[in-house]
């Protein structure tokens, strides 16, 4: 090895070129916020997948008449099993990264896209077969009132019902916080730490889908804006800019206000947030697009005679998305946030933290309901908002000068 | 500069005639008709067919000839009842019951028999969706052509303002959204002034030290804590505000817990007129402040950095001019800049975000005005709230660039 190939730090230039995002997790990793706001993040999805393992009153197993069962599985549903499988093919993203790095060339398509690839195939095959094959078995049974003659039953380690009935009511409401119950009770004589494991999916449900309709309606649009010009960008510039003018929660109230209450509260909420707030990543896009149009290397794709559809694909999105990552982990944040704002102003009512906090905020003396809630919402908000710090510190090239 | 402003003002035409065209179709185009919604609101559930024929009154008092969607609505629920997963049924058959005053819960034939002995009555309601789309067109058109000879309908719910009243000592024209705004918008806009002015003036000292240095201890702490702050939802905030400083809370009572004014404000001299506005404003400022800081301080500090990077403050500093001297004057009027045309440009969403303080703390504010506004279905308060929020918008866009203009002379609109 020549001289010439060592750097002043004394690292050695060899095998093939770092990509981007390579780069951009180095920088991460040096940061101690980013890794904590990470395992906090897995710790949340990994909370709000298994909350039927954590808290509830069905059994994981259970014993009847010298029979072993496994009611939590049988119970649980498609969709469940659905995230479920998502949580864990995203967390095995990594090893799979490992196994194709090792096999294949230095060129070509990264390790990264071709294990986010096979995941997605396997993930989308298991989702089809479950939704054709299965049919879970949600007749509700009273296994908690049989607890006692159960031997060898194995309960969720919060074992309380969700829903309870009029005896709970009675006996139990606003209890405070005791070795039963480790955040006490709420209004109609709930565990409220089964309330907050169970908000975790809806904070993260509306978090994620709707950060992900608002990406896919905004880089769509922004990458059509930026790459077309012309009547197409005035138009669209036009529209993202009334969706700009009315300020986000405004439109977002009268919109929630006029959604007939048929309609299942978490999908409206997700919905009216997913087309909403598109517009930030729109701009973005747009941006980061006619920034890109210009390079060689698109010139190089088009006179080559790649169709533009994939010239857009593969070529300029993937280029532009660095600044949209950020803008994506704030909107999760922000969207956690906004929903437990309508909460609070009473225009959704989902099983959610922001009506916990809502709620409790009836009654102040009852502290531990409001106080939960609130530090729930503020702990997720917070782990997102430091990773989205972390990401832009790590993709902002004037921090290296 | 002028061209430009001319250029700018006509713009804001066709943007505020979308924004406002969203707006109608949204309300619009969802099921229940305000005219019904507020004489549900007032009788609770009654018989259908008398809200009909009551509402074709009004209808025809008012001048209107609308078209009742109630048709559609029975329709779509009674095909969810039947068809339905468990939870959609069970929500159908709540708004059937809401809708038509009748309790027959979840019992599909009691309510088939019942529509089809009443249908005849809704016959003339059941219109298909073009002609349901060709209505918004027509209803919103409509609008314009009144809006601009400064007809601005009547509001159903609100029937007067409180504070304006005609200069005969009469009460303001009954329900004009314009009143009802105009005594609540100067209340939301002191609030968020007086916020927006504390943020400046604490955020530009922060950004100031954290930027000269950077890296070091308090660079960092003050960052930390300056997100931690930024990820408090203002409704924990406040419920922890009015749970442990206000008046009937749990711990110590120093503030009022709801509104702007005492009751017997009226009597009191200016003096203290005004040390009861700031002492009943406090905790809604500090509620309104405590969130933004982060973001400008972290604006500061990023353009203090590229400021003190820059080569004019290189020159400074080697043509020997004291340290203080270089930051304050060379740097920092640099990196005000950006910061006081930001500062103009958040104020609007700033405004829209007080709701949630306004209802904390129940101030009479507009945005509580558009919240119970659009709960109601009340098309003419939700119009007006949407071209003043748009207004006052473009208005700050529009001042952020010609202050930009003003402060920076390399900057030039043509």
């Amino acid at each position: 090895m020549s001289e010439a190939e060592k750097r002043d730090d004394g690292a050695v230039l060899s095998g093939p070129p770092k990509s981007y995002g390579t780069i951009v997790w180095g920088q991460l990793r040096k940061r101690p916020s980013a890794m904590v706001s990470i395992a906090v993040i897995v710790l949340l999805g990994a909370v709000g997948v298994f909350a039927p393992l954590l808290g509830g009153d069905v059994p994981i197993r259970w014993v009847e008449n010298g029979k072993v069962s496994w009611p939590v599985f049988h119970q649980m549903t498609n969709l469940e099993y659905v995230a479920l499988a998502g949580f864990l093919l995203v967390l095995a993203l990594p090893l799979t990264m490992r196994l194709f790095r090792r096999g294949g060339r230095g060129v070509g398509t990264s390790p990264f896209a071709r294990a986010m690839g096979v995941h997605l195939l396997v993930w989308l095959l298991l989702a089809a077969t479950l939704f054709l094959a299965r049919a879970p078995d949600r007749a509700y049974k009273a296994y908690l009132d049989r607890r006692a003659q159960a031997d060898g039953a194995w309960f969720p380690p919060i074992a309380y019902p969700r829903d309870p009935g009029f005896k709970e009511l009675v006996e139990n409401f606003y209890e405070a916080p005791s070795r039963h119950h480790p955040l006490g009770t709420g209004r109609i004589g709930d565990d409220v730490l089964i309330g907050i494991i169970y908000g975790t999916r809806t904070a993260l449900s509306i978090g994620f889908v709707a950060v992900g309709i608002s990406l896919a309606i905004g880089v769509g649009l922004g990458a059509a804006s930026g790459y077309f010009g012309g009547w197409i960008d005035l138009v669209l510039m036009r529209v993202a800019e009334v969706f700009m003018l009315i300020p986000g929660l405004v439109l977002i109230i009268i919109i929630l206000a006029v959604i007939p209450a048929s309609f299942p509260p978490i999908w409206a909420v997700i919905l009216v947030l997913g087309v909403t707030r598109w517009t930030g990543s729109f701009r973005l896009m747009r941006a980061e697009i006619l920034r890109i149009r210009g390079e060689d290397y698109i010139t190089a794709a088009r006179a080559l005679g790649i169709p533009t559809w994939r010239l857009l694909l593969r070529h300029a999105v993937p280029n532009g998305l660095a600044p949209i990552l950020v803008g994506a982990t704030f909107g999760i944040a922000g969207a956690v946030f906004l929903e437990a704002s309508l909460a609070f102003l009473g225009l959704v009512q989902t099983a959610s933290w922001g009506t916990m906090l809502n709620d409790g905020r009836q009654h102040l003396e009852y502290w531990w309901v409001w106080a939960s809630a609130g530090a729930a919402i503020f702990v997720t908000v917070f782990v997102y908002n430091l990773l989205g710090e972390a990401i832009r510190d790590a993709i902002d090239p004037r921090l290296k000068i | 500069m002028k061209t430009y402003l001319a250029k700018r003002l006509l713009l804001m035409v066709p943007t505020l005639l979308g924004m406002t065209f969203l707006t109608y179709a949204i309300v619009r185009l969802s099921p229940g008709e305000p005219i019904e919604a507020w004489i549900r609101a007032q009788t609770g559930g009654m018989d259908p067919v008398s809200t009909f024929q009551q509402a074709e009154k009004i209808r025809a008092r008012l001048g209107l000839k609308d078209h009742n969607y109630w048709g559609d609505d029975v329709e779509t629920h009674l095909e969810t009842l039947e068809k339905g997963g468990d939870a959609a049924k069970g929500r159908a058959a709540a708004e059937l019951e809401r809708i038509t005053g009748k309790t027959f819960a979840r019992d599909i034939d009691s309510w088939k028999r019942w529509w089809d002995a009443n249908r005849a009555d809704f016959e003339k309601t059941l219109i298909d969706p073009l002609e349901k789309a060709l209505n918004v067109f027509h209803g919103y058109g409509t609008w314009v052509a009144h809006a601009v000879r400064g007809d601005l309908g009547k509001s159903i719910k609100f029937e007067t303002s409180i504070t304006f009243r005609t200069p005969d000592g009469g009460q303001s024209p009954s329900g004009n959204p314009f009143w009802l705004f105009a005594e609540r918008v100067p209340v939301t806009l002191t609030l968020n002034v007086i916020a927006e002015l504390l943020i400046f003036l604490i955020a530009i000292p922060v950004g100031l030290t954290a930027a000269r240095y950077r890296g070091r201890l308090f660079d960092r702490t003050s960052t930390f804590l300056l997100l931690a702050l930024w990820s408090i939802p203002a409704i924990l905030m406040g419920t922890l505000f009015i749970a442990l400083l206000c008046r009937g809370g749990q711990g110590l009572e120093w503030f009022p817990v709801s509104g702007l004014h005492s009751d017997d404000a009226d009597k009191l001299g200016w003096g203290a007129y005004l040390a009861d506005l700031l002492w009943h404003a406090t905790l809604p400022v500090v509620c309104l402040v405590y969130g933004g800081l982060a973001y400008l301080a972290k604006l500061g500090r990023a353009s203090l950095l590229e400021n003190l990077r820059a080569d004019f403050v290189r020159t400074a500093r080697a043509k020997g001019l004291p340290e203080r001297r270089v930051v304050y004057h060379h740097a920092l009027r640099n990196s005000l800049l950006p910061m006081i045309t930001t500062m103009v440009m958040i104020l609007p969403a700033m405004i829209g975000g007080s709701v949630i303080v306004e209802s904390l703390f129940s101030i009479r504010g507009m945005g509580l005005l558009v919240v119970d506004g659009a709960k109601a279905h009340d098309i003419p308060v939700i119009m007006f709230g949407t071209v003043l929020y748009g207004f006052l918008t473009l208005v700050a866009l529009l001042g952020g660039d010609v202050l930009y203009a003003w402060a920076d002379p390399r900057v030039r609109y043509e």
